[in-house]
């Protein structure tokens, strides 16, 4: 008897209400602009307002899937302000081409190879190892094992999403919160894993997806920033923000004298195929790392891994079948967005609503990292960027301040909400080891983000020009 | 949405045997019990009903009217029960029947009366975490009773969306 093939069974999920509230809000915001006319906004910003407003209605209340909005931002695009418009009569219109490009935008390309690399670091157990022989000089007392974990975690968390990250060091740190005593000393431990990962992110501008949005944004605007730039830009906020993290957890949550033993053992793979890709990802990062002196872009050495991995066959067609394209997508949606507002001349209307030049600067800097805060807290890190991104960037048009440091900052403050279990995929997996109650994450997160929060709104403009950064 | 565990048995002390020995999945599994294949189908439509997902059978072999191994070929040709893991707990199936149970119900583990709980257990977490990689089931709520490195090697590949 032969298996009967079996079809699939897609079953529609039910809208909850804050998705039907969402799909009617935003179907009314979109009409609005259409319908009524703007004083002071061009034809072109009213279609774009409209297309605007419906994503920020989408995206926040995920009434279709994030990434689906960002398609359908594509879309309507094309349709409404494009040389493909199915209405003109709004002045000359970019090309539809110029719209689908979002996915092939460089910033894409950077990480369609962060994606590959750190899939392969996966496949070869390299991310493993790795946390196994850096954990080592931690061993013997929780406390400073906790630094171990964390400074491992941030580590990959660079190179890896935050998600992916979270995931590989639960799974090796789930077997260990099992030795420690049951109370506090796991709420710490289970606390300290998500909060490296999206600290961690910031880190490079492949970190997550925040980065390559605003990053995207900056290159539109001309204000590229290269990837050990961003590096310059970030690192140092990450690692104060970890440090904290670390003193503030461990004081809170983990005795002096637990003992804690993570004994990890590595066992690295040797295969050829194994070396080859160390080899390959290796160049890649020191390529990252050394741009000012070789000229090529991030987004060029980022392709070089894709092509090198599949030519060699380290990584095959299952690899990039298998890479997250749903990400890659709201990113691509984000940076037509922000494309749309520009060419749209809707951001130069938006800045002009608020007379922003009469606030001071260091309360407009409070205010876009709390927005951003507070939005990334309860929707998605990526799709905050998406929205806020480009309105940053068309307020620091007005604003006595570099560019590049707004639209770094909103995406680093996204990557600091971590106060909820939905704030970020890495919190959702920790709550998920049923070891941290929501009150605990929510005092965890209050206090680091806003920790960090401060420290970049306050601190790091001044950082920044005073390291002649900017 | 909660996972399903729904053990046939005719003989109560054996549920109850059953039943004790899984006592550290109920706080997270919903645990269903039925002593023959008309109150399955019926406790199946319930937890249908209530939206949550079946995720594992476990059958004896020797039941009042239907056998257990008629019953999970059933389950094998119906929607909602396709994907579920089915286990035969049996000390009386003959070769016949379990041949038949392979072939034709797609049974995934065999417990042979009496069983070992520590066994048992693992075999439960084992099945769960195959039901939910192979259901497309979002693994955290259920983490728990999973075995965490499986679940969480499918929140990997979600991305920071």
């Amino acid at each position: 008897m032969s298996t009967p093939t079996t079809r699939a069974r897609v079953s529609l999920p039910r809208p909850t209400p804050v998705q039907r509230l969402g799909l009617l809000l935003g179907s009314i915001a979109f009409l609005v602009p259409l319908l009524v006319e703007i004083p002071g906004l061009a034809p072109a910003g009213h279609r774009m307002l409209a297309i605007f407003l419906l994503a920020i209605l989408l995206w926040v209340t995920e009434a279709i899937p994030l990434y689906a909005t960002a398609m359908l931002v594509i879309l309507l695009q094309v349709l409404m302000l494009s040389d493909q418009a199915l209405f003109g009569g709004v002045g000359p219109l970019t090309s539809a081409a110029s719209y689908f490009a979002a996915l092939a935008n460089p910033v894409i390309i950077l990480f369609l190879g962060g994606f590959l690399i750190a899939d392969g670091a996966h496949k070869f157990g390299l991310d493993r190892n790795l946390a196994a022989v850096m954990l080592r000089p931690f061993a013997g007392n929780a406390r400073t094992s906790v630094l171990g974990l964390m400074a491992i975690t941030a580590l990959l968390s660079m190179f890896v999403s935050n998600t992916a990250t979270a995931a590989t060091m639960f799974a090796v740190v789930i077997p260990i919160l099992a030795a420690l005593p049951a109370g506090p000393a796991r709420t710490g431990v289970a606390l300290a894993i998500p909060v490296a990962a999206n600290v961690g992110g910031i880190g490079t501008p492949v970190g997550s997806p925040p980065n390559a949005i605003a990053l995207g944004a900056l290159e539109a605007s001309g204000q590229g920033v290269s990837f050990i730039g961003w590096m310059l830009l970030a690192v140092p906020l990450m690692l104060v923000v970890l440090l904290f993290a670390w003193w503030f957890l461990t004081r809170r949550y983990i005795a002096a004298d637990t003992p804690l033993t993570l004994q990890l053992s590595a066992d690295f793979d040797r295969s050829p195929a194994a070396i080859l890709f160390y080899l390959i990802a290796g160049a890649t990062v020191l390529l990252w790392l050394t741009e000012p002196f070789h000229g090529i872009s991030s987004s060029t050495v980022g392709f070089l891994p894709v092509v090198a991995l599949l030519a060699t066959q380290v990584m095959g067609a299952d690899d990039i079948r298998r890479l997250q394209w749903p990400v890659l997508w709201l990113v691509a949606g984000g940076i037509a967005l922000g494309a749309g507002i520009g060419n749209s001349g809707l951001d130069a209307w938006l800045v002009g609503l608020v007379a922003w030049d009469a606030l001071p600067l260091t309360l407009l800097l409070f205010l876009l990292v709390g927005v951003s805060l507070g939005l990334s807290t309860v929707i998605s890190n990526s799709a905050t960027a998406n929205l806020l991104v480009p309105l940053a960037l068309s307020l620091a048009i007005g604003l006595p301040i570099d560019p590049t440091a707004v639209g770094v900052m909103v995406a680093l403050a996204c990557a600091l909400a971590m106060a909820l279990p939905i704030s970020t995929p890495p919190n959702a997996v920790a709550y998920a080891t049923g070891e941290v109650q929501t009150r605990e994450m929510v005092v965890s997160g209050i206090v680091i983000g806003g920790f960090g929060a401060l420290l970049l709104a306050l601190v790091m403009p001044t950082v920044w020009g005073a390291l002649g950064l900017l | 949405m909660k996972l399903a565990l729904l053990i046939l048995e005719d003989e109560r002390p054996v549920r109850e045997a059953l039943r004790r020995d899984l006592a550290s999945f109920a706080r997270h599994v919903r645990i269903e019990e039925a002593e023959d294949v008309p109150t399955a189908l019926e406790v199946i439509e319930e937890i249908d009903t209530a939206g949550d997902r079946l995720a594992l059978v476990m059958v004896d072999h020797r039941l009042p009217g239907t056998s257990g191994v008629d019953f999970l070929i059933g389950l094998a040709d119906d929607d909602r029960t396709a994907a579920a893991r089915k286990v035969l707990v049996t000390g009386q199936a003959d070769q016949e029947d379990t041949i038949r149970a392979i072939n034709e119900a797609g049974l995934d583990r065999y417990v042979a009366k009496p069983w070992q709980a520590d066994a048992l257990c693992d075999m439960v977490r084992d099945q769960l975490t195959a039901f939910v990689v192979a259901a497309g089931v979002d693994p955290l709520p259920h983490l728990a009773v999973l075995d965490a490195e499986r679940a969480l090697s499918i929140v990997r590949e979600r991305g920071d969306l």
